[in-house]
């Protein structure tokens, strides 16, 4: 089934009334001289205008073109996850439905896709947005996810990617993974590539998606580090939260037996801190034991993961990816 | 019967527990309002526990009317959502109504009612006139207005049982223990349309509830675990790491004060009480957040079986459907 087409282009749309039309030209004046088999979805994420009737009278001129449409407002990547569930083409491209993205640039993903990269990321080399609302959180939250992650990628925000559909369809993809989409894929270790990618400023309607809030990232940075970093061990990493504390608690223990034995006044506070301590690391050891069993029970195992990839490997190997995308 | 098979226009579902009134007239009402629509229908009673009384009652009035009424017995007391979904498996009309085993809406609204659920996923009922003392209105009032700030949806009248619904409605939410009563947060939720009409409140619907300390309790954690469900499922972090963060950030804000103290102040630190408070909202704030981060271990890891959103329409499926069969 996946193999009906060579590729398929998920747009998202919300509230993109005059966007759609011309994305759709455009989408279509780009990937036509491919010359490949190409399907293309758009995802209505409920919008409120006149954007899904005029998908509608779009779609009725042109078999290749798909719509789905949402009961209501979900969000951008829900929207992203329908489109990648129902797409049947082998490499799926996805990108923002405002014309921000540029199709022309679909292209140059498909190719590197072809020379055996699991995921391509773009990158808006000369991002066209406010600085302080918009490029300077980014480039922060860039970093830091990098960081954090291991998986340093410039524009992680940068809705044009391109994936082979075998890997992107089994990653799970919910609240706003899409975000986290290449830390996410790490476990499975494919082979990432950037390239720069054309960016516009907006020529119609407003920014929907705006700014996530710092808290939002970090905290979603926590989990993502949480599944990914330690993601088959979380005995393991409950154990390393909790071990600070484990010897924070018995050296306050010994602090207040050292006193009670130098003075005879037993400092009742100080020993109840020590004891608190002890707790929270057993109960975060214990927390570990029960994530383990959640992973055991759970249907996404490392395994499959490893999995997935190696079947697509076979075709051509190539020396270290990871470096040569780096520097371009 | 095979369950799913809509072969009726309308299913009225009557779940009995332990509020009932006389049952034999109100099966009679029911029915009689259900036969007024002109539409093919069947009553299904399910007895959710307290069985006997209610079926000595129900049984000569199935032996009568064979076609109409069906009894579902379950074997103890499962609560009401349960019971609803066990009716819905059953029911075979293509709209499901919900009947309470009580009076609250005049059985001679209900096909007016049914009527105007045409072209809505569910329509609910708000009894008006509504008769009570005033402070019951406040209360009702006050409820409805939290839980409309919470989760962003108003209604009005969220106790009353009477509704009528596309059976798709029910398959799809798949609702259990107490959560029938919020059934229309839940619907709204997963993107149906959700109607609000008024209906003439039934003269016998006497029920003084009492609201002790206990009921307003049970109000209090429906209204969090409704706020949960709405918010948070697919990011407990977000939810527990905001509580945790609070606490942890409260706790490490007076250890930072008593550390400073020890410090620069020469105030002792060992035998204060307070390091013990500070200690401890630090250590809830860790335990809850690790809650947090193992809430998101099992959405991951059951991600994939998570379907987040529902699809309304796909458009130009057909025809590719088509050659797919064809191929």
């Amino acid at each position: 089934m996946s193999d009906q087409f060579d590729l398929s282009v998920v747009v998202p749309f919300l509230n993109e009334e005059q966007s759609i039309r011309p994305m759709y030209e455009a989408v279509i004046a780009a990937v036509q001289p491919l010359g490949r088999r190409f399907e293309i979805i758009f995802v209505d994420d409920g919008s409120s205008d006149a954007t899904l009737s005029i998908a509608r009278q779009v779609a009725a001129g042109d078999r290749r073109l798909r719509i789905i449409s949402f009961r209501r407002n979900y969000g951008q990547t829900p929207a992203m996850a329908a489109g990648i569930d129902h797409a049947r083409g082998r490499v799926i491209v996805t990108m923002d439905g405002d014309l921000q993205n540029d199709p022309r640039d679909i292209g140059a993903l498909l190719e590197k896709i072809e020379l055996g990269y699991d995921l391509v990321v773009g990158w808006r080399h000369n991002r066209q947005d406010k600085l302080i609302s918009r490029k300077i959180p980014s480039v922060i939250a860039n970093r830091l996810i990098g960081k954090v992650t291991g998986v340093a990628i410039r524009d992680n925000g940068c809705s044009l990617k391109a994936y082979r559909a075998s890997v992107i369809q089994k990653l799970p993809l919910y609240a706003e993974m899409h975000r986290f989409i290449p830390a996410m894929a790490s476990i499975a270790g494919p082979r990432i590539a950037q390239i720069k990618v054309r960016h516009h400023a907006r020529s119609y309607g407003q920014s929907k998606y705006g700014l996530s809030r710092v808290y939002k990232v970090l905290l979603d940075l926590l989990t993502i580090k949480t599944l990914t970093g330690f993601f088959s061990r979380p005995t393991l990493w409950f154990s390393l939260l909790g071990l600070p504390f484990a010897l924070l608690g018995l050296l306050l223990a010994f602090s207040s037996v050292f006193r009670y034995s130098a003075s005879g006044f037993f400092p009742i506070p100080l020993a109840g801190t020590a004891l608190l301590f002890i707790a929270l690391s057993v109960f975060l050891f214990f927390n570990g034991v029960l994530g383990e069993l959640v992973y055991h029970t759970g249907d996404t195992r490392s395994e499959d993961f490893a999995r997935m990839t190696i079947a697509e490997r076979s075709g051509s190997p190539r020396p270290d990816p990871a470096k040569e995308s780096a520097d371009e | 019967m095979k369950s799913g098979e809509q072969v009726l226009d309308l299913s009225g579902i009557v779940v009995v527990g332990h509020r009932q009134d006389d049952l034999g007239s109100l099966a009679a009402d029911y029915r009689d309002a259900l036969r007024a629509t002109q539409q093919t229908f069947e009553l299904i009673f399910v007895l959710d526990g307290h069985a006997d009384e209610a079926l000595a009652i129900l049984e000569p009035l199935r032996s009568d009317h064979e076609q109409t009424i069906r009894i579902i017995r379950l074997s103890r007391s499962f609560g009401e959502a349960t019971a609803l979904m066990c009716g819905t498996d059953q029911a075979r009309g293509k709209k499901i109504v919900t009947l309470p085993a009580y009076y609250q809406v005049d059985p001679a609204g209900i096909p007016s009612l049914i009527r105007q659920s045409t072209g809505h996923d569910v329509l609910i009922v708000r009894r008006e006139p509504r008769r009570g003392g005033q402070f019951e209105t406040l209360r009702r009032r006050i409820f409805h207005r939290i839980l409309g700030a919470i989760t962003g949806y108003r209604f009005n009248d969220l106790g009353c049982n009477v509704r009528v619904l596309e059976s798709k409605v029910l398959t799809e939410l798949k609702l259990y223990g107490d959560q029938h009563r919020f059934l229309p947060v839940l619907a709204r939720n997963a993107g149906f349309g959700v109607v609000e009409v008024a209906a003439r409140q039934s003269e016998r619907d006497a029920f003084r509830a009492r609201y002790r300390a206990r009921e307003y309790l049970h109000r209090i954690l429906d209204i969090f675990t409704i706020f949960f469900l709405v918010r948070f499922t697919k990011k407990p972090l977000r939810f527990f790491g905001m509580i945790g963060s609070l606490t942890g950030i409260a706790g490490g804000l007076i250890l930072a004060v008593l550390v400073f103290e020890r410090l620069f102040m020469q105030q002792p630190l060992a035998d204060r009480p307070a390091l013990l408070l500070s200690s401890l909202l630090v250590v809830l704030g860790l335990q809850l957040f690790s809650l947090g981060l193992l809430g998101e271990l099992i959405i991951f890891t059951h991600a994939r079986s998570i379907r987040e959103y529902k699809i309304a329409e796909i458009i130009g499926s057909e025809d590719s459907k088509n050659r797919e069969d064809a191929a």
